[in-house]
């Protein structure tokens, strides 16, 4: 491997923070934080959501300002810095959210920024189109991406989510980065695409760039190896080689509590079928059967193309189903739009809560009681705002939020925080059968063990449920048995408590349905 | 170190290399409005061969001039992601200032110095709804319904409401300078002024701005989404004053051509016809929610309008039917865009 040592001499940190302090308000977000970066290693930013993470990545970017504290760049020092002046310095960021711009083609995306930098954010100036498209060209192929005209000129609304992630890392690396921070870059990757990522990273280190990833996924950390810096409470609490750190370790670093990697599955489940599924068709799914008892945790994975997402959404009623019997509790029912679904006691926990699952502008206790205002109303249609904070109360009480006031905005929550919202939310029609899509995608380490206490106190009160997930370890540690799904058919079904990760892995990449060979 | 090759299959890629018509559409939906202009003069033409003279193109290209200014503002603020309902206010206010001042006060004073001084004196205007909507931070919508009314109300209250019908003898000549004339069968002599050519050059102006500045990449990236933008190092605050200076700055400059070519200034005059040429620049295919729309396709959204209320009654179609019709095509136009964007 071409990684310098961390004590090579002329590896002088470029960037460094020297006890920076910021306040929201009068949350102390950041409690004087220090932290250096050198050329050409890999830092990892971990930490529990709300620790303060992404105040730092801000901080560093340009985006926000901090209350107090140094930093000094190539070795001038500032108060802050302007987005611009970061971009100059060398310090790219990928955002979560990707920031890309929708109506902008590829190329645009990609190589624009470098000529705004050039132009030191000046918007009286030409527009290179020739350079656009050599610097696009560049950064796409380092990225693994294609060259060609038609995906250069392709507007980025169009493209599938994994090549937006790869877009936004070419833009990262159109210009003379220094240092490409990466905030939780793998949660909509499939494995193949994560490893290409990582072989990208690789060649961005032997060029002596420095990158600094903000991510749950440990695993992913070891694999890429570098520093591990934790973060809790806004404070860093440990900085150091990453393999010098268990998971155990790392996991109580970040929570500052012990937690287990242990299998949460206890209660087995009754005998009483609760749901099965007979020849379901549907855009992306074909022929699909299946059954789920009464308290039991069926787990469902497959890569991103493999129908899983379809399944979920056909049982959600949001895509639904073009023929097959659905028959729920020895009742057929027929799902052709959401309401139908809640009507007969499916929940439904959405894949992307910030798209499909809340309304972020809105309270918590609103967000609550949405799907029962019906049922809170009187005849004249008027809400009993009363028994409306008691049922929001009970449910955030048991799903551990970290606040008391119900009236704070979904967005102001944190990942973890507005996911146990859209559960609890999800509880209040009483669901027979409860489905997850992906219920800790972006979520803290503390945040997953909630829901998934949560998730198995459910199934002991005979509540059927389904989770759709392509983390691994959390089908394993929750679900009875876990179906392999490929090209929109069930391929395998594995017992959860024998299996080993690897085994699924293995399923989940071999099985190809019999049709389609 | 090797990075492992991809395999990759772009939905973007197939898609794209076989562009079918649907595609085309839901990529430049001008084609529609450009569809739809054409096959109203096809009907007209049949039903009523007069309209296929030159006196009439004439007609139309001129009365393109004042309402395609307001649309090309209009087009780069929708592109931002902005709405204006202010720039009528803004013309009517210079092209009635600027009328009495030169008037009353400086008399001699070239029509050149008048339209510059008309195009600045809008962008200042212009210039105050950006700062407004940039600090307040207050959606444009309602912003400029308060300029609106601001800029209208302090022209009728302090600067005047009489009409002014003898216009100062060297804009009154403007208005009357020939570029092309014709002479048709019946001996009716139709004229196209020299006034008509500011219209396309405002025009390739403005899609210069747009296609080859880092400006117009700007206001295209902030109408697209202005929190990332801004994350990006994209200022808002200089594109939204420049947007919003662009748009007073065309519609000063139609106000004083609107006066010209009517040989009067009606302070009452203008304020109105905003919806009118939003609907124009939103028929031509930019998106009311930003990020999206042409040079080209705006000017086709305004032919269209144009032509719609000219030649109706050429085919015996009374004139109130005009506001039907044009309804009719903005709701057709608009549900076609929003299936072809489904579609995908």
């Amino acid at each position: 491997m071409c990684v310098p040592l961390i004590s090579q001499s002329d590896a002088a940190p470029f960037l460094e923070l020297k006890r920076i302090e910021k306040w929201f308000g009068g949350v102390h977000a950041l409690r004087g934080v220090d932290l250096a970066f050198e050329p050409g290693q890999a830092y990892h930013l971990l930490g529990e959501n709300g620790c303060g993470k992404s105040t730092v990545i801000k901080i560093m970017s340009g985006a926000i300002k901090p209350s107090a504290g140094t930093i000094v760049l190539h070795g001038q020092r500032f108060a802050s810095v302007t987005p611009i002046q970061a971009l100059s310095a060398g310090i790219e960021t990928v955002y979560q959210d990707l920031s890309l711009l929708p109506n902008l083609t590829v190329a645009e995306n990609v190589a624009l920024s470098e000529q705004l930098v050039r132009a030191n954010g000046r918007l009286a100036r030409l527009f290179d189109r020739k350079r656009l498209r050599q610097t696009a060209e560049r950064a796409l192929a380092a990225a693994g991406l294609p060259t060609d005209r038609a995906f250069l000129d392709t507007v980025v609304s169009e493209l599938p989510l994994a090549s937006r992630q790869l877009v936004a890392i070419a833009r990262a690396i159109a210009t003379r980065a220094r240092l490409v921070i990466m905030d939780e870059p793998t949660t909509s990757l499939t494995r193949r695409e994560v490893d290409n990522l990582i072989g990208v990273v690789e060649r961005l280190r032997s060029e002596n760039v420095a990158v600094l990833f903000v991510t749950h996924k440990l695993d992913e950390c070891y694999r890429i190896g570098g520093n591990a810096i934790v973060f809790r409470d806004g404070e860093c609490v440990a900085q150091g080689p990453i393999q010098g750190y268990s998971k155990q370790q790392l996991a109580e670093l970040m929570t500052g509590r012990s937690i287990e990697g242990k299998r949460y599955r206890s209660a087995a489940p009754s005998q009483q079928t609760l749901l099965s599924v007979e020849r379901l068709e549907a855009p992306g799914i074909h022929q699909v059967n299946l059954s789920l008892r009464k308290g039991e945790i069926l787990g469902i994975t497959g890569l991103a193309d493999s129908g899983r997402n379809e399944l979920a959404m056909a049982l959600a009623g949001i895509a639904p189903a073009m023929s097959g019997t659905v028959t729920l509790d020895g009742k057929t029912i027929h799902i052709r739009r959401p309401a139908d679904a809640i009507a007969h006691g499916i929940g439904y926990i959405p894949e992307d809560r910030l798209a499909e699952g809340l309304f972020l502008d809105k309270s918590i206790r609103e967000n609550e009681i949405a799907l029962i205002i019906s049922r809170l109303s009187n005849a004249f249609g008027i809400v009993n705002q009363q028994e409306g904070r008691r049922v929001a109360a009970r449910l955030s009480e048991e799903m551990r939020l970290n606040t008391k006031d119900l009236e704070l905005p979904v967005g102001s929550l944190s990942g973890g925080n507005q996911q146990r919202v859209l559960i609890g939310r999800a509880l209040t029609i009483a669901p027979k059968l409860l489905v997850l899509h992906g219920p800790t995608v972006g979520v803290d380490v503390g945040s997953k063990d909630t829901i998934y206490r949560a998730i198995q106190k459910l199934a002991e009160a005979g509540m059927g449920l389904i989770i759709i997930s392509d983390d691994l370890p959390e089908l394993l540690q929750n679900a009875d048995r876990i179906l392999v799904m490929n090209s929109g058919q069930i391929v395998a079904e594995i017992d959860a408590e024998q299996a080993s990760e690897d085994q699924l892995y293995k399923a989940i990449l071999t099985n190809a349905p019999e049709t389609a060979q | 170190m090797s990075v492992p090759p991809v395999v990759y299959s772009g939905e973007g890629l197939s898609k794209s290399k076989r562009p079918g018509l649907g595609e085309l559409i839901r990529k430049r939906p001008e084609i529609i409005t450009l569809f739809l202009l054409i096959t109203i003069c096809i009907v007209v033409g049949v039903v009523n061969p007069a309209f296929l003279q030159a006196s009439t193109l004439i007609d139309i290209g001129r009365a393109s001039v004042v309402m395609g200014l307001f649309a090309l503002g209009v087009l780069i603020i929708l592109a931002a992601g902005g709405i204006d309902v202010s720039f009528t206010a803004i013309a009517a206010f210079t092209m009635y200032s600027m009328t009495l001042l030169v008037q009353s006060r400086l008399p001699d004073l070239p029509i050149a110095v008048i339209l510059i001084m008309a195009t600045v004196g809008g962008a200042l205007l212009g210039v105050i709804n950006g700062l407004l909507v940039h600090h307040l931070k207050v959606a444009s919508l309602i912003v400029t319904i308060g300029t609106q009314y601001l800029f209208r109300g302090f022209l009728l209250s302090f600067i005047g409401t009489v009409w002014i019908m003898q216009l100062p003898p060297q804009m009154g000549a403007f208005g009357r300078r020939q570029l092309l004339q014709f002479e048709s069968a019946n001996g009716a002599v139709t004229t196209l002024p020299v006034y008509f050519l500011v219209l396309p050059v405002a025009a390739i102006i403005t899609w210069w701005i747009l296609n080859r500045t880092l400006m117009g990449r700007a206001i295209f990236a902030v109408g697209g989404n202005s929190d990332i933008a801004s994350r990006l190092g994209y200022s808002l605050r200089t594109v939204q004053i420049f947007m919003f200076g662009y748009a007073g700055a065309l519609a000063g400059l139609a106000g004083i051509i609107h006066v010209c070519a009517n040989r009067q200034a009606n302070p009452f005059d203008l304020v109105g016809t905003e919806i009118n040429v939003i609907a124009a620049v939103v028929l031509g295919g930019a998106r009311i929610t930003g990020g999206t729309g042409t040079v080209f396709g705006t000017m086709l959204g305004v032919l269209l309008i144009v032509v719609i209320n000219s030649v109706l009654v050429l085919v015996g179609i009374p004139s109130t039917w005009q506001r039907l019709v044009v309804g009719a095509f903005i709701l057709l136009a608009a549900a076609f865009f929003v299936t072809r964007q489904r579609r995908k």
